[in-house]
């Protein structure tokens, strides 16, 4: 796509970026089938957002609705497993759970040491591909091995067990500039699959203006001041104001996120790295 | 005599204190330059008494590098940092080593086992904290305060003073005085936290590192040389500063205790930055799937080789990444030619590489699957970056100083009669001074 293109969605009304997702989705269930797609559900509200318009297309299309992958890296806020259940229930959702549970049974609470040793052969070999050689590591989701194998290994094994050739997910251009070279459609390898990004063009505001506008359902935290939800201890309230009332232009989303890679990033790039 | 009657007072030579201030990227050059001037008379004093001298930092001559090996005393290949990031090898994504994937015991860990309390402030590659034997509170890249400290009683006492963990660089899109500003700001609060420590905490190693310097150097370079520029009074000013703050330390330590000085790169007026991914490109060894690029999540299976920053060269070997497609047989003959073409590399007719290493010579230990296949070394003033998604080879950033590994600087107020030396002596020779024998290192006392 070139930038003038871009430029020209990303200045789109509401409706027409709605217009436009719908396109996308529709040509993903042409091209893949419904069964053969997923959609990655985080609860939060830009994959509710696509998970609503998935909604809408599939309604258009008179095909049912494809499954939701939820992937539960055992930390996740009250308030998400709330809108989960909820809109499962309102929207007749066929959602999965995506769980490594082989790591997650080794430990009782986040922070707790995993043995490398007692995991199966697949975690295994996971750890090895990271390079990481110690003998045991800390169950915490945002980690670096923890996050792999919660994260990453959960959604694979998800992928690889439901034959998935088309996975949706919820990214945006303006959410940060390592997303801005993102297509609608973007091959990946390793399982073989298709991302779909439906909601590229919208920006954080349009998100909330599309909430707003077509009452969509979302979870609360976003009331308390949250701006971008990840997993529970390691995300924080931007501000005690709801969010779509704080200054998305001016400030940043993902600044309560506590992996934090985009501000070490932003940090390294000031001193001239990256 | 006295020495005499000390150790006997003290068999346990629990008397034995060190002091450390770092100053990071701060160039020996600079500083005899500072002392013959006049800007820096605590230090020309000290210098009567002691030993200044030029020292070589680490390769690549990046902090968290080079810091790791000062903390450590050993070679990357045991501590495991090669840079401040690294390219997962299935995913291509990101991943920014932190204090967690430091490999080897670091001096306050090995002081601990001998009950020695340590105080650590503002160290690189110190994030997050861990428990000590001690205070420690994070440096660069450290993101959270609380998260940065240990222990608890430590994060209060910074809280309460709106301890600042580094200078606000996006100033610098404001204005250099903006900046300027906001370094003092830093410098300041962070001088006081120094003091407070120093003067109420016991400790018998205290580690203080300033970072201002380096933020200095990379924005305001241009001011040093240029006296019409409208900063050049900061950067002078701001180096009376430090050296007002090496006399207060120097004011506790006295020639008693022994106080080290110490930086971890030198810095030098950048002439051009040179983005060794574009030169790859060109050469056509790297590809990939987007043009411009983002990141490496976009490579190219038929690429060969990549560069992470800032010249660590990566043979993208086909049974280690992902997407890799060199084998192991051809390993070899690749680096040679890329060598010799880094070598030959011009720009504006004037040489760029001056020197580029194979793995094996400069790394060795257990962690050496992070550790780069080349790294080159640049001419002064040629800034070599890994930069993704840069198209030209060469170009400017506001940034006008950079780094050098040669000319970082050690003092210390004691007679050393060794000239030769490396970031790595540093550690060894701290832990000798604190009485402790029997610790395995790559560097060697200095004592």
């Amino acid at each position: 796509m070139t930038p003038e293109e871009k430029e020209r969605i990303m200045g789109l009304s509401i409706e027409e970026k709605i217009d436009q997702s719908k396109k996308v989705i529709k040509e993903a269930i042409e091209k893949f089938g419904h069964e053969k797609i997923a959609i990655a559900w985080t609860g939060g509200k830009d994959s509710t957002t696509m998970a609503w318009l998935f909604k809408a297309a599939c309604k258009e299309l008179s095909v049912p609705m494809p499954k939701c992958m939820f992937i539960d890296e055992g930390y996740v806020f009250e308030e998400i497993w709330d809108v989960v259940n909820k809109l499962k229930k309102e929207w007749n959702l066929n959602v999965v759970i995506a769980k490594n549970t082989d790591v997650s049974d080794k430990a009782k609470n986040v922070g707790d040491m995993v043995k490398v040793s007692s995991l199966n052969e697949r975690n295994r070999a996971e750890i090895v591909k990271l390079g990481f050689e110690d003998a045991e590591f800390p169950f915490e989701p945002e980690s670096y091995v923890g996050n792999h194998l919660m994260k990453t290994v959960a959604m694979n094994m998800f992928m690889e067990k439901h034959g998935v050739q088309a996975l949706a997910t919820a990214i945006r251009w303006d959410e940060q500039t390592a997303r801005v070279a993102e297509g609608y459609f973007s091959p990946r390898s390793n399982p073989p699959h298709t991302r779909v990004q439906p909601i590229l063009h919208f920006k954080e505001r349009d998100i909330w203006n599309t909430i707003q506008k077509y009452k969509i359902p979302f979870c609360s935290l976003y009331y308390q001041g949250y701006r971008s939800l990840g997993a529970k201890g390691s995300t924080v309230k931007m501000s005690d104001i709801p969010a779509w009332e704080q200054d998305l232009e001016n400030t940043t989303e993902r600044a309560g996120r506590g992996q934090g890679k985009e501000e070490i990033m932003g940090k390294l790039r000031d001193l001239g790295y990256m | 005599m006295l020495g005499f009657l000390k150790k006997k007072l003290s068999p346990k030579d629990s008397s034995k204190k060190v002091i450390v201030l770092g100053i990071d990227g701060v160039p020996y050059s600079l500083l005899v330059r500072f002392m013959n001037e006049g800007i820096m008379p605590n230090l020309s004093a000290m210098v009567k008494k002691g030993t200044l001298t030029d020292m070589t930092a680490s390769i690549p001559e990046v902090s968290s590098t080079s810091w790791s090996t000062f903390m450590t005393g050993v070679n990357p290949g045991k501590h495991g940092i090669y840079g401040f990031m690294e390219v997962q090898k299935d995913s291509y994504k990101w991943r920014f080593p932190n204090s967690s994937d430091i490999k080897s015991g670091t001096l306050w860990d090995i002081a601990g086992r001998h009950d020695k309390k340590s105080i650590v402030l503002n160290l690189p590659s110190t994030y997050p904290a861990k428990k000590l034997n001690g205070i420690l509170t994070a440096g660069f890249v450290a993101l959270d305060l609380k998260k940065a400290t240990y222990p608890e009683s430590a994060y209060e006492y910074l809280k309460s003073i709106d301890y600042r963990m580094d200078v606000d660089t996006q100033k610098a899109k404001e204005s250099l005085s903006a900046l300027s500003a906001d370094i003092d700001q830093a410098f300041e609060i962070r001088k006081n936290a120094m003091l407070h420590f120093l003067d109420n905490e016991e400790w018998d190693l205290f580690i203080g590192v300033i970072t201002e310097t380096d933020r200095l150097h990379h924005y305001l370079w241009c001011a040093l040389e240029d006296k019409s520029h409208s900063e050049h009074k900061f950067f002078i000013n701001f180096y009376k500063k430090i050296d007002a703050l090496i006399g207060e330390f120097y004011k506790r330590a006295g020639q008693e205790i022994p106080f080290i000085i110490v930086s971890d790169h030198g810095s030098t007026a950048i002439k051009k930055e040179i983005y060794l991914n574009s030169w790859l490109r060109e050469k056509g060894y790297l590809k990939f799937k987007k043009e411009p690029p983002g990141s490496f999540e976009e490579i190219s299976e038929d690429s060969r080789v990549f560069v992470l920053d800032p010249s660590r060269f990566y043979i993208h070997l086909k049974e280690k990444y992902s997407r890799g497609c060199v084998d192991a047989g051809e390993y070899e003959g690749l680096r040679q030619k890329l060598k010799e073409e880094l070598l030959s590399l011009e720009i504006d007719g004037e040489k760029v590489i001056k020197t580029v290493f194979m793995k094996e010579e400069l790394y060795s230990g257990n962690y050496n699957s992070d550790a780069p296949d080349l790294v080159a070394l640049s001419m002064h003033g040629y800034d070599l970056k890994g930069a993704v998604s840069k198209t030209e080879i060469a170009g400017r950033s506001q940034l006008t100083g950079g780094h050098t590994r040669d000319d970082a600087v050690f003092f210390i107020n004691r007679d050393v009669g060794e000239r030769d030396i490396n970031i790595v002596d540093v550690g060894p020779t701290i832990i000798s001074l604190l009485g402790i024998k029997g610790e395995n290192f790559d560097g060697r006392s200095l004592l």
